[in-house]
């Protein structure tokens, strides 16, 4: 490619970081002036203190914690089920399309009524589900008090399973059927072609699926809003819920901006040791 | 921004025309921030914005809000939103300028007082109180919680508190009164635990906590000693005594953590606890689930004693608000002592007014009158925390106390220790 | 396929499928029960006597009309920009080289990092100050493109040949047609994904409707949806119906894009 490539590619990235800039950096630029002012209005110039606090807060220690969990555990279980449902709905089979619909439908439903929905079905006093349970002579569960986190883990796989199942769906497709013809004639068979093909060429989809859920799920919020409320005792305290809490409970926007820096800080590392792995995991026709 | 002054005289009603300044903008959504007319008065079809709890639109108020658009030449817009998305908005308002004319609010207005943007109503009440009652006619109760160095800053608009609700059917089949101190209640509630039932229900939210708390008289804060949760021993004897109802006696169910209220009042109608503590806003549920249910209301336990938690609704006007003169003579309208017996006959809600709790009306209801009652002995157990400026961090640290000795069972007096320690961090902070 | 793993295939599929739609199956049987059966502490599976008056109810207790034309509106519009301005830039980050694309690319992911509240506020007051609140240009000017897209299209645009790509500027095609002949017809399965996700995305959210909205008559289905909570509990019968409505639409535009998860690449034109 030539200079004038170059020019033809900024003459289209022009608009768009255009609008970029109005609507993300600027208010991005805004909040970082605030990380360093405190007080309600946070007008009153801090210097460090709010990043010193965060580094010395337990509370934000723990919801860090918290949210690494929740942010592995979201993104390893979409990769793998996402994956394993979206070759099983690329086969030829009968009813397929009703499959695809069927594990997507839950990713179609906003995010605050599927909380509302699996805190109504899990209540161990109340809910549908111990109903069943005890209906059929089962024991009964009482996850959301013993098992908070892996329950909002769980609650989310279920949630977007459909929605990772999808985007590999659409990349598997962008494989162009020779080359697992032309393995199959050199005698490679079904996992072969799947650990030497397959994944390989999927690289590009891959990464996206684990930059965005990382990014997602270091972000979920939702979850600990509308299920746990954060609880029992901040043990779903995921990190973003804890910061809009800062500033919306506690009206504390110059900490609030400053957390919320250091997770972006810490989302960039994240997502350029997966674009760089990807980089190298990449493969071309 | 710096507040506008605002006129300390009485608006007269009725020919009030100022020259709209922004008017354009304000239909458009975005008022506040405007000059204020210097009379305040705005009217000539400006939008009058009222924010209000979604749980609250009676149609009583809707027709006040109608009738006072009509009269003033305002345009009404009636928001209706959910506690925690109604704080989100107007945060979101006050950081950027804009204000609605009068907002309910959930115990902010001390907290608005010292950051500025709530608007003082002294003035307007040194000029109409006497006529309209207040605060003569307003239960003790409700005056501190709305007051910041001396001076008034919101009214209160509905008021209730936490009782003991119980099954008498189940009670009368014991052969049992309704205990009031906490040993018979214990006592009470083992008697009453079957495979099937559990002689009481908590509530997962830490509100609730503030029941026992207030009986063995602990104070959130105490400005004198800047102490939290004193006296201490006290204080963990209350927590101990709840977690014990629930992980050492048996005789409660670990509540579930959430962001739900309803989870007592659901094992209640289904006459699967005995005894639940909670407020009015629960009557409505139980009588649409369970009408056959035989419900007593009774008053609150004592412990070293009697209290309970004091709840409602107040109103407030922002600094900002663009028509605040109209925003003190519609809460004028809302807490007239006809008004509220009117919302009570409507739909059940207790009022804060003297005059209210003394009417035929609520002495002839025996609902009514348990609530009405206990009014005299119900506290606002943050007052004093929330003039601190650090309420809502302290709160979520009781939070996370509150469940982890009632849902995990941490002995109190660790739990406590950890929630002093970083609550003194914060309010030194 | 051997019979035996294809009908293994069917048995793990509907386990699964049995696991995402019971779930919400009680979703429309909360949204036909009566008000005494959803505040039953006793959950009832399905109701006495189905009760279809809760979905006219919600048209009688709030505008709600007014709610599914505006999320209509605002989904539909900012999945349209999504449409055509996301595969444009992510095209550019796929298949041009120029001095700054890596970081300029992680500029683009930056802006997917800071959660919407955050920004929320100095949003507001710039929507304020142009006199944007409580417009649909309001609500749709800031979500016309993001990252997502963009990022998900440079993915699927990658693997393209770059040896079509040569062969059109051979044969004399300006860029733009292009992309227009050569590119956009090799993503279809990714241009339905596209749309589906933003629509899907868009058509749930709540924070923004919530904050750029000073009337009734403009919110959105999910904002508006939070007026039959009470102060203390949930209309379960409302709140499901409601949600329901707020489904169908995300599922229609879903069985739309089916036709285009097809087998995309087409290697003609290669040598």
């Amino acid at each position: 490619m030539t200079a004038r490539y170059a020019i033809t590619a900024y003459l289209f990235l022009l608009p768009a970081f255009a609008f970029f800039a109005l609507m993300y950096y600027g208010p991005i630029l805004n909040i970082l002036s605030n990380s360093f002012h405190t007080g309600p209005q946070a007008d009153v110039f801090a210097g460090l203190d709010n990043f010193l606090r965060a580094f010395a807060d337990p509370a934000v220690h723990n919801s860090f914690a918290v949210t690494l969990i929740f942010g592995a555990g979201t993104t390893l279980g979409a990769i793998v089920l996402g994956l394993a449902l979206a070759l099983l709905v690329d086969k030829p089979l009968t009813g397929r399309v009703i499959y695809r619909a069927a594990l997507l439908v839950p990713y179609l439903t906003s995010v605050a009524i599927v909380g509302l929905l699996w805190r109504n079905i899990l209540d161990p006093q109340l809910g549908i589900l111990n109903r069943l349970l005890d209906t059929l002579g089962l024991p009964t569960q009482t996850w959301l008090t013993t098992q908070p986190l892996v329950t909002i883990i769980a609650v989310t796989l279920w949630m977007n399973v459909g929605y990772t199942m999808v985007l590999f769906l659409a990349g598997l497709q962008g494989i162009p059927d020779m080359y697992h013809e032309a393995a199959t004639i050199d005698g490679a068979n079904a996992s072969q072609r799947f650990w030497r093909i397959t994944l390989p060429l999927l690289a590009p989809t891959t990464v996206f699926v684990s930059v965005m859920s990382v990014i997602s799920g270091l972000q979920a919020f939702a979850q600990a809003y509308i299920i746990t409320g954060g609880g029992p005792a901040a043990e779903t305290d995921l990190y973003i819920f804890h910061v809009f809490n800062v500033a919306f409970s506690s009206r504390d926007f110059g900490y609030a901006s400053a957390l919320s820096f250091l997770l972006l800080l810490v989302i960039i590392v994240f997502t350029v040791l997966q674009l760089r792995a990807g980089r190298r995991g990449e493969v071309s026709y | 921004m710096a507040a506008q002054p605002t006129r300390r005289q009485l608006l007269r009603w009725g020919g009030a025309t100022g020259a709209a300044g922004l008017t354009g903008s304000l239909a458009a959504g975005c008022g506040a921030g405007a000059p204020e007319q210097p009379d305040g008065s705005g009217g000539s079809g400006d939008t009058f914005t009222v924010y209000w709890n979604a749980g609250h639109g009676y149609p009583a108020y809707e027709e006040v809000l109608t009738e006072f658009g009509e009269a003033n030449d305002l345009a009404m817009n009636f928001q209706k939103y959910q506690w925690p998305d109604l704080r989100t908005r107007l945060l979101s308002d006050f950081a950027s300028g804009n204000a609605p004319d009068l907002v309910e609010d959930a115990s902010w207005a001390q907290e608005f007082a010292i950051s500025g943007d709530a608007l003082s109503l002294q003035p307007y009440i040194d000029a109409d109180g006497a006529d309209m009652g207040y605060p003569d006619d307003w239960q003790e109760t409700t005056l501190d919680r709305v007051s910041y160095e001396g001076e008034t800053y919101g009214i209160q608009l509905h008021l209730t508190c936490v009782l003991p609700f119980y099954n008498k059917t189940m009670f009368d089949a014991a052969g049992m009164d309704f205990p009031e101190t906490w040993d018979d209640l214990l006592a009470a509630a083992q008697e009453l635990t079957t495979d099937s039932v559990h002689g009481i229900a908590l509530n997962q939210d830490h509100s609730y906590a503030w029941s026992w708390l207030l009986q063995n008289g602990v104070q959130f804060y105490d400005p004198d000693s800047h102490e939290l949760l004193t006296p201490r021993d006290k204080a963990i004897e209350a927590l101990q005594f709840q977690a014990d109802l629930v992980h050492k006696h048996g005789v409660a169910p670990v509540p579930t953590p959430g962001t739900d209220y309803s989870g007592p009042q659901k094992l209640f109608s289904a006459e699967r606890a005995a005894i639940i503590l909670t407020g009015p806003w629960d009557l409505m549920p139980i009588d649409e689930s369970s009408p056959d249910l035989d419900m007593g209301i009774a008053p609150a336990l004592r412990n070293v004693e009697q209290a309970c938690v004091q709840a409602g609704s107040s109103m407030f006007i922002p600094a900002q608000s663009p028509h605040p003169d109209l925003a003190w003579e519609l809460i004028k309208t809302i807490t007239s002592l006809e008004l509220e017996q009117r919302v009570t006959e409507e739909t059940g809600m207790l009022m804060p007014r003297k005059s209210w709790a003394e009417s035929e009306a609520v002495q002839s209801d025996e609902r009514l009158t348990a609530f009405a009652d206990a009014f005299g002995y119900a506290r606002d157990y943050s007052t004093q925390l929330r003039l601190t400026g650090k309420s809502g961090e302290i709160s979520e640290l009781f939070k996370t106390l509150y469940q982890d000795v009632v849902i995990n069972n941490t002995p109190a007096e660790d739990a406590v220790a950890t929630f002093v320690s970083a609550g003194e961090q914060v309010l030194a902070g | 396929m051997t019979p035996a793993s294809r009908i293994a295939c069917y048995v793990v599929l509907t386990i699964a499928a049995l696991i995402t739609v019971v779930p919400l199956l009680y979703m429309l049987s909360l949204s036909l029960q009566t008000e005494a059966e959803t505040m039953s502490a006793d959950p009832v599976l399905w109701p006495e006597a189905l009760q279809w008056g809760n979905y006219a109810e919600l048209f009688e207790r709030a505008p709600f009309g007014h709610f599914i034309a505006n999320s209509l509106i605002v989904a539909g519009g900012i999945t349209l920009a999504h449409l055509i301005f996301d595969p444009l830039v992510g095209y550019v980050f796929a298949k041009f080289r120029f001095p700054l694309k890596n970081t300029l690319f992680l500029m683009l992911l930056m802006t997917l990092m800071v959660p919407l509240f955050v920004r929320m506020i100095p949003l507001y007051t710039m929507m304020s100050n142009i006199g944007w609140i409580n417009t649909h240009q309001g609500l749709i000017v800031p979500f016309l493109m993001d990252a997502f897209g963009i990022f998900l299209m440079r993915q699927f645009i990658q693997p393209i040949p770059d040896d079509l790509i040569q062969a059109a500027r051979i044969d004399g095609a300006s860029e733009l047609r292009i992309y227009a002949q050569v590119i956009l017809p090799q993503v279809k399965p990714a241009l339905a994904v596209l749309g589906l996700f933003t629509f899907v995305f868009q058509w749930n959210e709540f924070l923004w409707p919530l904050i750029a909205t000073t009337t009734e008559e403009m919110r959105t289905i999910p904002v508006g949806l939070t007026l039959f909570n009470q102060e203390y509990f949930t209309l379960w019968h409302l709140t499901a119906a409601g949600s329901v409505l707020l489904f169908l639409p995300t599922a229609a535009i879903f069985l739309l894009t089916q036709r285009y998860f097809v087998r995309g690449i087409t290697l003609s034109g290669i040598k």
